[in-house]
């Protein structure tokens, strides 16, 4: 027990004490944020320079063939509508750079759904302007017969649905039902993105600096491979609850200071739904899962003769992680379809796709329960794999052990 | 009379299909330095291994103190292995710490043997830096120190003056030499011929698998009818040998 509590912290420090690992931890959610602000203000300052550069379009032609266009709409943007037979006048003067811009509605507008625009040059944001300004011009001249301001904003931006949902009869808590179990998904991800490569890194590294040898003396393969698991999983831990408290920070900033933020998809806290059975499950695949890929992983190292080698084995199980996205529609809305059926089941696909049903609740809890056991049977199966790949193949530092070998006495 | 601390009897190990070692006999006394010598890939590594517990025999026993050696017993071996390395990126006491809790010894004990030794290797000053800082013969005296680790009863060392410069190579017998003397049984696997002349008391030839010598340096010699070890480990390697895995004679 000594021993593997020694390969637990060994483990688990040599990770935490790089300096690599906090700087990727902090980088992360700061690449995150800068990207979302550069997004954000970037975002505002172009369409605030849109909208600076439209209200100063001064020496732009209007001209209405349609007969849709309401002539205090144009008159309101400070311009005014000019004769429809002025047109190859008017495109002419935008050709030689006499006026900026043209903007013609022609007769065919409403069967065909198209009007023209004439620009002076190829400046990109006079271009979104001049749309900008052709497209709003139109729209508020088709909705202003409707009358009140609320009806004319109502009909621009359209309502949001409050949604009921029953389900055997009783009301369901709709999308906040699939809030808790979904995060079980983001946060497999998240340790499938930065643990189980660990394990790989781990014994490749100790298979590759040689001391491998020595630790082997003294520790049953057993007892390293399952320390080394621990100590990743503690790694894992450190880094979600490293996560959760920036996000808790993060949102107690933005509430500070935005006076409460809108979340996506109107997902409303007060109205998230923990479901135990859901919890449990989500909390049960991910673990399994993790463990099964930690095995998969180590067994992948301990066969290989260098981490360059283990690396490029890894990656079918990279894909296999990745692969039920390819699938998600099907997964989501036919779960009785037999190719969902197989991806539950299958080993390298299984974690997600349980996962993802477990979140939006297609999954039965005796289907849960199945595919919980057939995890689990691989999870071992992996270790398995793992402790004998290791007894083989810890010491072959020049060639890959072969797969029958593993069964081999 | 002492009973002998290292027995191996009828051992043979063979790995996929290649045969390593076949019917291998010798015993280790305390306090003695057994020379265990053979060309690259006659099977010494082979049966260091099996005999710590890493590899499985096909067939025979191997006994330090009488016992299978197991990861539960160990701590009563040191062995500094002939593929050298340990944790380049952590620090230097911390890995001293780590093999020497590995070894069964508390977390004190430990540190207080490391900061004792690091002290005696003069690199004392070199605790808290990550192995990688340091040179190669540096990093080779750590690794003999976790090696000496937790007073061990028998001690293995394969090569362990390959690559130590002259001063460093008299510390490495200097401390040998005091662990012998203390009734340590040393198994010395070395290319040096020299040092099995100064250091050892009985020796074992390996070619191919198979003991071609073995017996007090004095026995060996005179068996051979020769003056060097040198000598005769030549001579032992220019007759023909036998393929172990056909029984076939070649040269």
């Amino acid at each position: 027990m000594s021993k593997l509590r020694s390969v637990i912290r060994h483990e688990y420090l040599t990770i935490v004490k790089q300096p690599s690992f906090w700087i990727i931890m902090i980088a992360i959610p700061l690449i995150i944020a800068a990207v979302g602000a550069i997004s954000y203000f970037g975002n505002k300052s172009s369409s605030d320079r849109i909208e600076e550069i439209a209200k100063d379009l001064k020496n732009v032609s209007i001209i209405d063939k349609s007969g849709l266009i309401n002539k205090d709409v144009v008159a309101a943007g400070g311009l005014t509508l000019s004769e429809p037979q002025k047109t190859d006048e008017i495109r002419e003067q935008v050709r030689t750079g006499k006026k900026e811009a043209l903007v013609v509605y022609p007769e065919t507008l409403k069967a065909e759904g198209t009007y023209q625009i004439y620009l002076s040059s190829d400046d990109l944001t006079k271009m979104s302007a001049v749309s900008s300004l052709g497209d709003s011009i139109l729209k508020t001249s088709l909705f202003l017969p409707l009358g009140s301001k609320e009806i004319i904003t109502l009909a621009q931006n359209g309502a949001t649905s409050d949604v009921t949902i029953y389900k055997d009869g009783a009301e369901t808590a709709g999308f906040n039902e699939y809030i808790a179990p979904g995060l079980f998904v983001i946060l497999f991800y998240i340790i499938f993105a930065f643990s189980v490569g660990y394990m790989l890194t781990s014994v490749s590294e100790e298979k590759e600096n040689r001391s491998m040898e020595m630790v082997l003396t003294y520790v049953e393969p057993r007892t390293l491979i399952v320390g080394k698991l621990l100590g990743v999983s503690l790694v894992t831990l450190t880094q979600v609850a490293f996560f959760a408290i920036l996000a808790i920070i993060a949102f107690a900033v933005l509430r500070q200071v935005g006076g409460g933020i809108q979340l996506p998809f109107g997902i409303d806290f007060a109205k998230i739904v923990f479901d135990p059975l859901a919890i449990f499950f989500g909390a049960a695949f991910l673990i399994v899962g993790f463990l099964m890929f930690a095995g998969f992983m180590t067994a992948t190292a301990a066969a290989a003769p260098s981490s360059k080698e283990a690396n490029s084995f890894s990656a079918v199980f990279y894909i296999g992680a990745f692969v039920p996205f390819y699938f998600i529609m099907l997964i989501v809305t036919n779960p009785g379809n037999p190719v969902v059926s197989f991806l539950t089941f299958f080993p390298l696909t299984s974690p997600v796709v349980t996962l993802i049903r477990n979140a939006v609740g297609n999954m039965g809890t005796l289907e849960s329960f199945a595919a919980l056991a057939v995890m689990t049977l691989f999870m071992f199966v992996s270790i398995w794999v793992a402790v004998r790949a290791f007894k083989l193949g810890a010491l072959e530092f020049s060639q890959t052990i072969k797969l029958s070998n593993l069964f081999k006495r | 009379m002492k009973k002998p601390i290292v027995t191996v009897k009828d051992f043979s190990l063979t790995i996929g299909d290649k045969e390593i070692v076949k019917e291998l006999n010798f015993d280790i006394m305390p306090g003695e330095v057994f020379a265990f010598l053979g060309s690259n890939g006659s099977g010494k590594t082979s049966t260091v291994r099996t005999l710590l517990g890493i590899y499985e025999a096909t067939s025979g026993s191997l006994l330090v103190n009488g016992k299978r050696v197991t990861p539960k017993n160990a701590s009563n071996v040191g062995y500094l292995p002939e593929e050298r390395g340990l944790y380049t990126r952590s620090k230097v006491l911390d890995v001293m710490v780590y093999f020497g809790e590995l070894k069964g010894m508390t977390r004190e004990a430990a540190k207080d043997f490391s900061l004792k030794f690091l002290e005696r290797v003069e690199l004392a000053d070199k605790a808290n830096l990550k192995l990688k800082k340091l040179s190669g013969g540096q990093q080779q005296k750590i690794q003999l120190g976790v090696a000496i680790m937790g007073d061990p009863k028998l001690l293995i060392l394969d090569e362990p003056t390959k690559g130590l410069d002259p001063v460093n190579r008299k510390l490495l017998l200097d401390i040998v030499d005091e662990l012998q003397k203390k009734g340590t049984a040393v198994i010395y696997i070395t290319h040096l011929m020299e040092e099995v002349e100064r250091l050892a008391h009985r020796l074992l030839i390996l070619k191919d698998g198979k003991a071609r010598a073995y017996g007090t340096v004095d026995e060996v010699k005179k068996e051979f009818k020769s003056k060097s070890i040198e000598d005769i480990f030549v001579q032992i390697y220019k007759e023909k040998s036998t393929d172990l895995s056909t029984g076939v004679a070649h040269v």
